[in-house]
């Protein structure tokens, strides 16, 4: 009996940082009616120094056209593996893409920044779309975009 | 002496051998009369396999503003692609890899990510232990 609430308490606060350490967030982005077809969009975080990090999303299926995210892919040299098992589809203009995940708290307050790049067939590519801060106090305050993004915003 | 005459002997052989093909393929273009030798050139030229340049290259579809695709899958853009390039034509050829395509898709050097929800998310230290991604588009 002993052993048994000794290896619960030991599993229990084992488990529980785990459970601190990530949280979830809902990542929305608003495209603007732009008039063209569906837009590629690579979400990515980069550190203090802006390093890349990692991606986040990728919404867009086909990797021949992942080099008119030209940030993310100067960044990942388009390596798919990248965004394997976190790649969507695109997004058409006007509409909005709303992400949920669990994500590291120690990507917030501590200088990383989420970035989203941008790319419409025919249109020009933006890189760059959207780059913001992630902080707890940032939450639920929507950025704007530069081209095709209407707005971002990050709720936790 | 008899040295320059067999270099000379050579050197007209082989005059002969090279001028007389030579000679017979130019005379053959002039008058368009078929000689042997011009024949078995001729042969040999129809006989070469026709290779078309295709036009339906990715770059193509390129503007002059540097953007790029004809076409996306997974949503519904698929259709008004088509009404953009004009009624009957519709060059939504992204998923053939029929053995007309020349880009790498079809060879399985550009691979595709995978879908959510198909694999886990990378191991990139930005995702917790928790649920995979969710994603939907209102």
């Amino acid at each position: 009996m002993k052993t048994l609430l000794t290896a619960l308490t030991l599993t229990t606060a084992l488990t529980l940082p785990a459970v601190a350490m990530a949280r979830p967030v809902t990542l929305t982005t608003t495209l603007n009616a732009y008039g063209g077809d569906g837009a590629y969009l690579a979400l990515y975080v980069t550190d203090s120094t802006g390093a890349y990090a990692g991606s986040l999303w990728m919404a867009g299926g086909k990797s021949k056209y992942y080099k008119h995210l030209t940030d993310w892919y100067r960044a990942t040299g388009g390596n798919t593996a990248e965004v394997n098992g976190i790649t969507g589809a695109s997004v058409g203009a006007g509409r909005t893409l709303e992400i949920t995940f669990d994500l590291a708290d120690a990507l917030f307050d501590a200088g990383y920044t989420l970035h989203i790049d941008a790319s419409v067939e025919n249109m020009r590519d933006s890189p760059n779309e959207v780059a913001v801060p992630l902080t707890t106090d940032g939450a639920g305050i929507p950025t704007k975009g530069r081209r095709y993004v209407a707005d971002f915003t990050y709720d936790m | 002496m008899k040295k320059t005459l067999t270099l000379l002997a050579a050197t007209t052989a082989l005059s002969v051998a090279i001028g007389v093909p030579a000679w017979s393929t130019i005379r053959a273009a002039d008058d368009g009369a078929g000689s042997p030798l011009a024949a078995i050139v001729q042969a040999g030229q129809d006989a070469r396999p026709i290779i078309l340049a295709r036009g339906d290259d990715d770059d193509d579809h390129k503007s002059h503003n540097g953007s790029h695709y004809e076409d996306d899958d997974g949503d519904d853009d698929d259709h008004r692609h088509g009404h953009r390039h004009g009624a009957g034509h519709d060059d939504d050829d992204d998923d053939d890899c029929d053995g007309h395509r020349d880009d790498d898709e079809c060879t399985g050097s550009a691979r595709n990510a995978a879908p959510a929800g198909s694999v886990a998310p990378p191991k990139n230290g930005l995702f917790g232990n928790g649920a995979a991604p969710t994603a939907r588009v209102n």
